[in-house]
């Protein structure tokens, strides 16, 4: 019992952590809070559903599309939301409102599109694989070793690379960057780019497990954003690390109590991480006015 | 005509919550995501007395406030030391778990289920039970909150807020505690915002959860957002506009199953119209930087 609820905890922490980097990615370089990553997360699968079920494309190429667009989304969302606002030297709570605003409207958009009621992308019994006393399904399967994959290449990608490098850069410091002749602007959009694509992997792979109705993208974002706040500010393992340990404290807590009491335990958890240890586990102590987190 | 009163009555709960806020937000500068949590807290306390403990009306609402205030300090006495957008995080954290706890606790809150038949207010004989005397009544209440806001306002506490909110460095300077008056203004805050859920309470004589969810707490602050904050009318306007808005909807004659997104569209818009455009809302006096 407690190694199958692990073993589920697993996958969930993997979404989680996937959705944490992707969050991390926007907030660590731009300092915005990116509640609109939710209405991404949502928007997606919406769209995977419009390709994949509605109009029949093949599974890998309706994922395909919906990468690149919800890519393409994400940088046009910053340039038409953002940029203007950064421009006018809004303060980071104009951002995370205006943020707030665009994601209610996102949501009740495809709300009115597609209707309120849950929607199953994947129908049929779903092949289960026995490893010993765990039982996974195959889209579980196919969470835990996406994110294997592409968790670890993309933090190699943003050690090794230029991007990558800009983009640490950015996070660490933003006015020494333009001091180098760096554009801010363009590090943004790779930001919102990466950091899109990987919300639209979380939510593909989660929507494909269990389905999907209108209001998932807050409840995700919110465990994600908990994930980053364990995990720790300042760099990239810690919101995988964090999201991962997140999804499996939750199947513990499953097991000690009841599924119920879940979301309480999960936001007591951020409001002690906030209290006694703000960097989160793997950051280290910092002045304010060095992160503007 | 009772339709008309009943939107009045919605206006009048609402213009308290919204004014609640505003202390928080305007006078504060404190972006708060769980007013919502206080407005449900006020709401089940009143009803639990009045309907489990035999309490009377009064007493009850003014044992509301008193639980609310005391809860209030949980989450500022904490979350008074982050700043920025943890300390929005924490206020929602708490929203949260207040409401997991009024959905989740079925032996104290019927949870879900909700608690039918709440009696309304009754003073000595007289019983407030028409929409029309209950719009009397919480016109009475929300003038009463509307002064003492005022009264508030001008106060050397508001003055001290709008010090705190405008430079907290060169407050402290001046020898102001600053956490002292933010978890004042919490208190403060709390308690009326508990007013409203009283009168939420004995006008719906039906309660549930739903009723004080994450949602709710956005819209009351996107009400405050669109009206303005940091003075009285920014806060009363931005009700009169966000409870008659669905109105406006209903005569246009747009379909139910549309109108309720194409509200939350609606208002969805107009915060990032107002943020980018008119950062001190249609009406209000401090402007959001």
């Amino acid at each position: 019992m407690l190694a199958q609820l692990l073993a589920n905890g697993l996958v969930t922490g993997c979404s989680y952590s996937l959705l944490a980097l992707g969050f991390a990615l926007i907030y660590f370089t731009t300092r915005t809070f990116h509640f609109a990553h939710g209405a991404v997360y949502t928007l997606s699968v919406y769209l995977l559903y419009t390709f994949f079920n509605l109009w029949k494309f093949p599974l890998w190429v309706a994922i395909l599309i919906v990468l690149v667009i919800s890519a393409i989304f994400g940088v046009l969302m910053d340039e038409t939301l953002y940029v203007p606002l950064v421009k006018k030297g809004s303060s980071q709570l104009i951002q995370m409102l205006s943020s707030l605003g665009f994601y209610i409207i996102i949501i009740n958009f495809i709300a009115m599109l597609y209707g309120n009621e849950t929607k199953v992308l994947l129908t049929g019994v779903q092949p289960t694989y026995h490893f010993g006393s765990i039982i996974y399904t195959r889209t579980q399967l196919l969470i835990l070793i996406t994110t294997a994959v592409l968790v670890p290449s993309f933090l190699l990608f943003l050690k090794k690379s230029k991007v990558g490098m800009m983009i640490r850069a950015m996070r660490d410091n933003p006015i020494l960057l333009q001091s180098l002749g760096v554009s801010p602007r363009q590090v943004r959009w790779f930001a919102f780019a990466f950091g899109s694509v990987l919300a639209a992997v979380a939510s593909s792979l989660n929507g494909l497990d269990v389905g999907i109705d209108p209001n998932i993208g807050m409840p995700a974002l919110l465990n994600g954003v908990v994930g980053v706040i364990i995990g720790g500010v300042g760099f990239f393992e810690g919101p995988v690390l964090g999201g991962l340990l997140l999804g499996l404290l939750q199947s513990l807590i499953i097991w000690k109590t009841s599924a119920r009491w879940q979301e309480m335990v999960t936001f007591i958890i951020l409001i002690l991480f906030l209290l006694f240890r703000p960097q989160g586990l793997l950051g280290y102590k910092r002045r304010t006015e060095e992160t503007g987190l | 005509m009772n339709y008309l009163f009943h939107l009045l009555v919605m206006i009048n709960i609402y213009a308290i919550l919204a004014l609640s806020l505003n202390l928080l937000v305007g006078y504060s500068g404190l972006m708060s995501m769980c007013q919502a949590s206080f407005y449900g807290l006020g709401a089940y306390i009143s009803t639990l007395l009045i309907m489990k403990a035999g309490f009377g009306f009064i007493p009850a609402f003014f044992l509301a406030i008193i639980g609310s205030v005391l809860l209030s300090y949980l989450i500022s006495f904490p979350s008074l030391r982050l700043r920025g957008d943890y300390f929005v995080l924490a206020t929602l954290g708490f929203q949260i778990i207040t409401f997991a706890i009024l959905y989740n606790w079925v032996g104290l809150t019927r949870g879900p289920y909700g608690i039918p038949g709440i009696p309304s207010p009754r003073f000595f004989t007289f019983s407030v039970d028409t929409v029309f005397s209950y719009f009397i009544f919480t016109l009475f209440i929300a003038a009463c909150c509307a002064l003492l806001f005022y009264w508030i306002g001008n106060s050397p506490f508001g003055r001290s807020l709008k010090a705190i909110r405008e430079d907290e460095i060169a407050a402290a300077a001046l020898g102001k505690n600053i956490v002292r008056f933010k978890i004042t203004a919490f208190a403060v805050s709390a308690g009326f915002a508990a007013i409203s859920g009283v009168l939420f309470a004995g006008y719906m004589r039906y309660i549930d959860p739903t009723s004080f969810t994450l949602n709710e707490s956005i819209f009351i602050l996107s009400i405050i957002i669109i009206g303005g904050t940091g003075n009285l009318s920014g806060p009363v306007v931005g009700t009169i506009l966000m409870i008659l808005l669905p109105e406006i909807l209903r005569f246009l004659k747009i379909p139910d199953s549309v109108a309720a997104n194409l509200r939350q569209i609606i208002y969805g818009l107009l915060i990032i119209i107002i943020m980018r455009y008119l950062p001190q809302g249609i009406s209000g006096e401090y402007k959001f930087e």
